[in-house]
């Protein structure tokens, strides 16, 4: 390829010009969900998705898909398969009323992670953890345990065990976040050599 | 404390970093997963940020200014080992050398943070932070790439066999070995080779890649004394292409 | 962010008929409520169409985007620049990354929109098809391509589509250095050497027809969107964000003494709106078609990215594992 970016022209043919394999089905992978903790005291709240091939993979790049520019000390992630979402709804309407009360279950308790939507259009919080044996009945405690005022429009729960958390010696990979000060607008002050140019220009 | 052997010390690693920096960045926009993409040119961004720190270092001791040391000096006052200097070749080639490299560094770093000269071992503890990240996603690629598909395996391999002996040229004694580990600035490319391997080892061996016997191998030198292969002038010429547009213009 | 310039075809809004008249009422309702929508809400096919319609082409403009600016990261003239130029592209992928998965929760997966963009079906903002001669073209893309994309953008997150307009408002608040960072280059190149100026007001030349074509084609000619006005699909007509767009940065650029290649360029300050040379629309529609000198290009660059990921992608992936349309 003749081009003015020297890299392209560093490129490789690749198979057939022009031939387009189309992608199969999968070929980004499934997706998993990303919690990000901003600071120190305060709650994970979703942030966004990453595709990526398994959980460990996914926890490495949404390092850097979600926390290279904001303040950040943890993050964790989870396959989106392994959220359970309850309904949604809207206006004075509280979850809450359409979550069905499921007696206690039989089986193993295990620990489930419970985040709630608090408004329409933003992104859900963190919120505690209950132990259940299943997902409804995670939904069920929670409406117990964190009963509240305020309208919850949506709950997700996810089983603790399925969660890639940030390990302790991982807390590290924060440290230099703040330094980086090329990704602030306020590096870019520029105000005084413009002044000086005007008034060169205007004399 | 002799500044010849430590502005050698820190020459050769801030022009690693600058090297190896430029040479990922040309993977933007290029990756193979857009995640991917991302992660890599952080690890650039950092590599690129912690040669300027170095530098930094370096005009204290009464060298020229960062800027004027990376952008306009030819290849052979460039010390970095011949590893950070090669093409891309393809992702097998780019995440073996990432591989190799980061290894290195973050053990080299850690040395740092105790290093009697106060300046680099204050930075070293915050290199070894960022490289943290960099040995993590390594790792975490060349486990999962180097025990899936035949093929990727194949390549890897390949990108291994490659790769080894120019990454043993990381080690390339300094003139100076002696004098830094008797003042306590560094304690040596041997030492830092020693443990490379043992980390190297306890990797590949998780994985169904081969490791030729380290014996068996002849490390490519000559980096370190400006000795370089036919890509780094190219490269450099680049780096410098808009500043010599107009040598006395600040962009 | 590089959006903008979004092409919609025309409506036929009779497709409306199909929907349920009391669904679609209460959706409407929300809307003008002010209330976001979400993916598990109902919807009208012709919003999920036209909203995938534009986030894709969205999405595609950043990755594509990418390719001008990021040639001029080797090359980028110092430390100060060079970090700047790295994150600020990255941001452009990472921008890709969002918009993509806020497309994705509308039922169209990652998949299909790159074989969609690879194979020339979908559009990208089509200012990407002209090249980057020199260091100063870089300069204008991340000041003014910007500076415009913004205009667009800071529009569209006040629109329905509860998952865009999240992404938005992380795009605009990871954007604010871009502008920054560009205008920064600018005033260094405007108040340097002869040559630097020189360079910069070729740029200009070469970029303002482009940059003129970005928000689409004049009220005039586009296409009827009446109905996605009022779902808040889109935001602004095509003319009012060009009129916003010269507002804030032709005083800016005249200030630095730079001269717009277009003699008629003013602002009438009875009605408040500017007038210029009517853009070339033809040519505007020949690039956009696949006539443009980079369109070729910037298609094989990113098959070939593509494809020479292939074989890491197809290493990874388990065979186990099932698509689901991510959350949120």
């Amino acid at each position: 390829m003749n081009s003015l970016d020297p890299r392209v022209n560093r490129l490789p043919q690749v198979g057939q010009p022009e031939h387009v394999e189309p992608k199969a089905p999968l070929d980004q992978f499934g997706t998993f969900e990303v919690f990000v903790q901003p600071k120190e005291g305060k709650p994970f709240q979703h942030e966004g998705i990453v595709h990526a091939p398994n959980l460990e993979m996914a926890f490495v790049l949404a390092k850097e898909a979600f926390t290279r520019r904001f303040q950040c000390v943890s993050l964790y992630v989870v396959d989106t398969r392994n959220v359970y979402v309850s309904a949604m709804t809207e206006g004075n309407q509280s979850v809450f009323e359409l979550i069905h009360d499921t007696p206690e279950q039989p089986g193993e308790k295990e620990s489930y992670e419970i985040f709630f939507l608090t408004k329409r259009g933003k992104q859900h919080i963190h919120i505690g953890s209950v132990t259940a044996a299943t997902p409804g009945e995670a939904l069920t405690l929670t409406a117990k345990d964190y009963k509240t005022d305020k309208i919850i429009y949506n709950v997700w729960a996810i089983r603790t065990n399925d969660i890639r958390f940030t390990k302790p010696e991982e807390q590290e990979l924060w440290l230099t976040l703040p330094e980086k000060k090329f990704r602030d607008a306020s590096a870019y002050k520029a105000g005084d050599k413009l002044k000086d140019f005007l008034e060169k220009v205007n004399n | 404390m002799d500044n010849l052997a430590l502005k050698e010390l820190l020459y050769k690693i801030a022009d690693d970093q600058l090297i190896l920096g430029h040479r990922n960045s040309e993977w933007t926009g290029m990756g193979p997963l857009l995640e991917e993409d991302i992660a890599f040119s952080s690890m650039a961004q950092d590599k690129i940020g912690q040669s300027h720190a170095l530098y930094s270092i370096l005009h204290e001791l009464g060298e020229q200014d960062p800027d004027t040391i990376a952008f306009t000096r030819n290849a052979e006052q460039f010390h970095n080992c011949i590893l950070t200097e090669l093409p891309n070749g393809e992702y097998d080639f780019s995440l073996m050398r990432h591989f190799f490299y980061d290894t290195a560094e973050i053990i080299r770093f850690d040395m740092l943070t105790v290093s009697s000269y106060k300046p680099l071992a204050e930075l070293a503890v915050k290199v070894r932070a960022e490289l943290r990240y960099h040995t993590l996603h390594a790792n975490t690629w060349i486990k999962q790439l180097g025990n899936a598909t035949e093929e990727s395996i194949a390549r890897l391999q390949r990108s291994l066999d490659h790769a080894l002996p120019y990454a043993l040229g990381i080690f390339e004694e300094s003139p100076y070995e002696k004098q830094l580990i008797a003042d306590g600035i560094f304690e040596g490319e041997v030492a830092l080779m020693e443990n490379w391997k043992n980390r190297v080892e306890e990797i590949i061996e998780q994985t169904q890649l081969h490791l030729p016997g380290w014996s068996t191998l002849n490390p490519v030198y000559g980096g370190r004394s400006g000795k370089h292969s036919e890509h780094l002038q190219p490269l450099l010429d680049e780096m410098s292409e808009v500043f010599k547009i107009d040598p006395g213009a600040e962009w | 962010m590089y959006g903008g310039g979004n092409t919609f075809e025309g409506i036929k809004t009779d497709s409306l008929a199909q929907e349920d008249p009391v669904k679609l009422a209460e959706f409407e309702t929300r809307i003008e409520r002010g209330e976001k929508i979400e993916p598990t809400d109902w919807m009208p096919q012709l919003y999920r169409k036209q909203l995938i319609r534009m986030i894709e082409q969205h999405a595609h403009s950043e990755i594509i985007g990418a390719l001008p600016e990021g040639t001029w990261i080797t090359r980028a003239p110092g430390f100060k620049r060079k970090l700047s130029l790295m994150a600020k592209v990255q941001d452009e992928v990472g921008h890709a990354q969002l918009l993509y998965s806020a497309a994705e929760t509308l039922g169209k997966s990652r998949e299909e929109m790159i074989n969609d963009l690879i194979t020339g079906k979908s559009k990208y903002s089509n200012i990407f098809n002209y090249p980057a001669f020199t260091w100063a073209d870089s300069c204008f893309i991340s000041w003014l391509v910007d500076a415009g994309a913004i205009v667009n953008q800071l529009a569209n997150a006040k629109g329905s589509y509860g998952p865009y307009c999240r992404a938005l408002d992380r795009i605009c608040a990871e954007e604010s250095f871009h502008l920054k960072y560009g205008h920064h280059c600018v005033i260094y190149l405007a108040t340097g050497t002869e040559k630097q100026r020189q360079m910069f007001q070729e740029a200009l030349n070469r970029w303002w027809p482009p940059m003129m074509h970005f928000f689409g084609p004049s009220d005039k000619i586009s296409a009827h969107t009446e109905v996605l006005m009022k779902w808040k699909v889109k935001m602004s007509s095509n003319d009012d964000m060009r009129n916003q767009f010269l507002d804030m940065y032709v005083p800016k650029i005249w200030e630095l003494g730079f001269t717009i290649p277009d003699p008629l360029l003013k602002k009438n300050t009875d009605t408040g709106r500017w007038e210029y040379t009517e853009p070339d629309w033809q040519e505007f529609k020949r690039v956009i078609n696949g006539d443009g000198p980079c369109n070729k290009e910037r298609l094989e660059v990113r098959r070939v990215a593509e494809e020479r990921g292939r074989w890491v992608r197809e290493a990874l992936k388990t065979p186990k594992a099932t698509y689901v349309t991510p959350l949120a």
